[in-house]
């Protein structure tokens, strides 16, 4: 039975989107509605000034702005972090759950390199480097041999992750490191944004730091670059085959060990890009690795396991969370994001873009 | 074989299984178009077509596996279209694999005895079954039925494939079924193996109606009092056995058939 | 070799030709761990209360603990690493419904209140994660309960009014029933033993009762577990319920035996710890969590000083942990129980006798 319009398109987001979009419109136009609906309350909410007695109730607007703005840039680094660990998974069907030592590995190796030379982008490419080999050697040297085993492999990652990160609490301590932004990108941008109207009636215009922005821009245009390649390429057409059945593949000559060998590698530098990013943004330190697989779980449990478009919905769906969570309900903030995730296991254990 | 009529007073009016409108869509691909088919209650019915023409999708959608895009499902007169597959087998239906889809690091005696539990009572059971217990013998009974006595206790994954083709037979008939789907029973059988299918399911109680796929259609066509031609996802012709062999259309698409 | 191996041994229902009497057969059959079982009675005989508390004692919990995921992951094929939060969930509520050293938040509520009811949030609690992975595929389990098992924990470290933070309690002491403190060390011992035995033997029973071995059909194969008239998702669920049953009461004597509880008691680490304990010991046969347990108490008391023996550092204990783990994995998937297998087969094979 050929497929001609396989699972692996509208898993890794394919082209079909806008009729498929228009197809579930159709079936179900009453959650079309509430989603539209709930569209433009959002959009009122961040572009208009709120009228005095709604911020009585509702709190500032400036911190909900800031809570807003934060979320989403946020959720820039989760996808980031997320989008190697779902693309390991995807072609593999490993659970990658060293992705967070791999994270810090890369901020910490980030960290290093801009004391060592001073330049910001260089950390990139070391912590890249650093942790595309580290990845490279662990699917060459130990998941090769395991093929079609996912839990064994799964559980050798569980084991990697205890010794590396109590290797790098060796080295690096307990302590905190923050890579600081350069100078080129320190300060705030203006925006249109309206948080607050002054007496005299002038309104004043959210600031918001210029490298976060900057940094989910970068963001965007790597996801945008992932999606690209895995449509519009050759090596992204053997991805989504191999996704969509490794065995087929390897019978048809491609050499399956090679590509598994270099999207262990990417999704690993990722995570380490994604670390120098992380400490820029916040700080490093030891527990980082938890926090981020942690996030990277909840990013594809969402999004959807196996899927691009999947990790950066559920990113910004995270992100958002964690943030408003933390501004507004600070004593149970873990507690929303913890819902959002069984309220999505509940009703699409899939994941929200995932496949069944 | 007994007389339709005979069957029919044995088992009701109403038809057992009855297929409306069903069309099963995997993308763009159409598996199975606009099916509608009927079979009595202890009809033995056989489906025949080439590869890809629908009829393990066909099969899916009657035992839940898969549910249609389009149309009903409804066994004996209940419309199941939507319930999941224990629910259609808690209701009398029961199905074979074409492969053999067995426990393989349990007995022979744990596979059959599974079957049985599963459409009885105490499946969440914290106490142990004993020896003695009605269910036992009923486990006993479908063993030496399949002639696997010899090897009760053996692991499934020491049986040749023969055996396990006949264990796969012996879930099926676990409990009370009413009707039994069976998928390509006869695959990879010798043809002794063929023989005993033969035997077993020429035997099998007037009441229990069944659906066989095949390829083998000197298997399929003696068996049977029907056959449902499919082709490309459609139903493409029916009759009655010796009808559909002398057909000209069915001789031209299956030029070369696997019969003589 | 694989991973996840359990079977109850023997055949259901077969009787088999009949000895000398039943009992004795039985008692043949069992000596090892009847033994071993004397040997626990009598140890407040022989050993120190540091012995029975904090190395047996704190063995036989972990034991148990480790044997409800055991039970999930080798007779259901579900690796669940939210058991040691279970656990942790029974042990915070019987502290803020019970004694506690914080009358703030702990109600003090007599342990025939206090008790089941903490173990009944624990079994919910549990119920609830094994409906959340329930009806994924087998490799989201890890992931999801993973997730679920670093919420509460990143909850227990946020939240002061329940949980009192990183702070955590003391003083949560075994209360006096019957006249008898159980809160001194030989009564709390045989507490321990008493209930660490009961759930051996309870899931040794269960394992071949039709419960039990529907859950190995489901491990096996659950479309054929479906096709056949069982309905897959509630056996699972129903597995959950009962290994939570254990892990809660696992977690209430874990409290007990340390008078104390904190984050860290069902932290990322002692999460992991559990399932490194659990693998080790082996997945195939309950006897394994309690292998695994031992091992991992043992190391853990001594591996300070023999670290620092051997001229290491002796606080790295979890990369100790960590390669004993992959070294597990990498080379006896099966653990102790699947390495001891082998080497029977082997000295049995030399000497001739038939071997399955």
């Amino acid at each position: 039975m050929a497929i001609v319009n396989g699972n692996s398109n509208q898993m890794l987001g394919g082209g079909r989107g806008a009729d498929a979009l228009a197809r579930s419109i159709g079936h179900h136009p009453v959650a079309a509605l509430m989603i539209a609906a709930a569209v433009i309350g959002v959009l009122w909410l961040i572009l208009a000034a709120w009228p005095a007695g709604f911020e009585d109730v509702f709190g500032r607007k400036r911190l909900f702005i800031n809570a807003l703005f934060n979320g989403v840039t946020l959720g820039g680094l989760y996808f980031l972090v997320a989008s190697g660990f779902t693309l390991i998974f995807g072609l593999m069907r490993n659970v990658n759950l060293a992705h967070g030592s791999l994270y810090l590995f890369g901020g910490y190796m980030g960290y290093e390199a801009v004391e060592w030379t001073g330049s910001w982008l260089l950390s990139y490419i070391v912590a890249f480097v650093c942790c595309a080999i580290i990845g490279a050697a662990m699917q060459v040297l130990i998941f090769r041999r395991m093929e079609g085993q996912d839990l064994r492999q799964t559980l050798v990652t569980l084991g990697l992750s205890i010794v590396f990160s109590d290797l790098m609490v060796w080295v690096w301590g307990g302590n905190t490191f923050q890579i600081t932004t350069p100078d080129y990108l320190m300060g705030p941008i203006p925006t249109p944004i309206v948080v607050a109207v002054k007496s005299s009636g002038e309104a004043i215009f959210l600031q918001y730091p210029r490298v976060r922005l900057v940094i989910f821009a970068a963001a965007i245009l790597i996801g945008i670059g992932m999606w690209l390649a895995l449509n519009r390429t050759r090596i992204g057409v053997m991805i989504r085959a191999g996704v969509d059945d490794r065995d087929m593949l390897s019978v048809l000559g491609y050499r399956v060990q090679l590509l598994f060998l270099l999207v262990f590698a990417f999704g690993a530098g990722l995570a380490g890009m994604a670390g120098v990013v992380g400490g820029t943004f916040q700080s490093i330190s030891l527990g980082e690795d938890s926090h981020f697989l942690l996030a990277s779980l909840q990013v594809v449990i969402v999004g959807g396991l196996g899927s691009i478009p999947g990790a950066a919905l559920g990113a910004l769906i995270i992100g958002l969370s964690e943030q408003i969570g933390l501004v507004y309900f600070q004593n149970y903030a873990t507690v929303l994001t913890f819902l959002i995730m069984v309220i999505v296991l509940a009703l699409r254990p899939q994941g929200l873009l995932g496949r069944r | 074989m007994s007389t339709i009529a005979e069957r029919i007073a044995a088992a009701g009016t109403g038809n057992a299984i009855e297929l409306r409108g069903v069309s099963r869509y995997f993308g763009a691909l159409a598996a199975l178009i606009d099916i509608t088919l009927s079979v009595r209650p202890g009809e033995r019915r056989a489906v025949l077509g080439s590869n890809g023409a629908g009829k393990t999708t066909l099969l899916n959608c009657v035992t839940g596996d898969f549910l249609p895009t389009l149309g009903t499902v409804r066994f004996f007169g209940e419309d199941v279209t939507t319930l999941p597959p224990h629910e259609r087998i808690r209701r009398g239906l029961r199905r074979t694999y074409q492969i053999s889809l067995l426990f393989q690091r349990l007995s022979v005696r744990d596979n059959v005895y599974l079957a049985c539990r599963g459409v009885s009572r105490g499946r969440f059971s914290f106490s142990r079954t004993r020896a003695s217990d009605a269910i036992m013998q009923s486990v006993a009974d479908l063993i030496a039925l399949v002639h696997l006595e010899s090897v009760a206790d053996s692991l499934v994954g020491e049986l040749a494939h023969g055996q396990q083709r006949q264990l796969e037979i012996a879930l099926a008939l676990a409990g009370a079924p009413r009707f039994i789907l069976f998928d390509e029973p006869a695959a990879g059988l010798s043809p002794n193996e063929r023989a005993d299918l033969v035997a077993i399911l020429t035997a099998l109680p007037a009441h229990i109606g069944y659906i066989i796929i095949e390829h083998d259609m000197d298997v399929a066509l003696r068996v049977v009092e029907r056959v449902t031609m499919m082709h490309n996802g459609r139903i493409f012709k029916e009759g009655a056995p010796q009808e559909i062999e002398a057909d000209p259309d069915v001789q031209q698409l299956y030029l070369g058939g696997s019969h003589a | 070799m694989t991973v996840t191996q359990a079977t109850g041994s023997g055949s259901i229902g077969v009787g088999g030709p009949q000895p000398d009497s039943v009992v004795t057969r039985w008692v043949y059959a069992h000596s090892p761990i009847l033994l071993l079982g004397l040997l626990l009675v009598l140890l407040p005989a022989i050993a120190s209360d540091f012995v029975l508390n904090q190395i047996v004692g704190w063995t036989l919990i972990l034991g148990m603990i480790a044997l409800s995921l055991m039970f999930l992951a080798g007779y259901g094929g579900m690796v669940s690493l939210a058991q040691m939060t279970v656990a942790g969930v029974a042990g915070y509520m019987i502290t803020v419904l019970g004694a506690s050293s914080l009358p703030s938040i702990s109600l003090f509520w007599p342990w025939w209140a206090a008790a089941p009811l903490a173990i009944i949030i624990a079994v919910a609690f549990g119920t609830l994660a094994g409906a959340l992975s329930a009806r994924t595929e087998g490799i989201y389990t890890i992931m999801i309960t993973l997730a679920i098992a670093v919420a509460f924990f990143n909850l227990t470290l946020q939240n002061w009014s329940i949980f009192n933070g990183f702070n955590g309690f003391t003083a949560i002491p075994a209360p006096i029933v019957f006249g008898i403190n159980w809160r001194a060390p030989v009564p709390l011992y045989y507490l321990i033993l008493f209930f660490s035995a009961l759930s051996y033997a309870g899931v040794v029973y269960i394992s071949r009762a039709p419960f039990g071995i529907a859950l190995q059909g489901v491990r096996d194969n659950p479309r054929r577990m479906e096709a056949i008239g069982y309905n897959v998702t509630a056996h699972r669920i129903a597995a959950y319920t009962f290994a939570s049953l254990i892990a809660a009461v696992g977690g209430i004597l874990l409290v007990w035996l340390n008078n104390q509880i904190s984050p860290g008691t069902a932290g990322i680490e002692a999460t992991i710890d559990l399932l490194v304990i659990a693998v080790v010991g082996g997945l195939g046969h309950p006897i394994g969590a309690f292998i695994g347990a031992i091992i991992f108490v043992v190391l853990r008391t001594f591996a300070l000083d023999a670290l620092v023996a051997v001229g290491f550092d002796g606080r790295r204990f979890q990369t100790i942990i960590g390669l004993g783990f992959l070294a597990v994995v990498l080379f006896s998937p099966d653990g102790v129980i699947g390495l001891w297998q082998r080497w029977l087969a082997r000295t049995r094979g030399l000497s001739g006798r038939k071997v399955r």
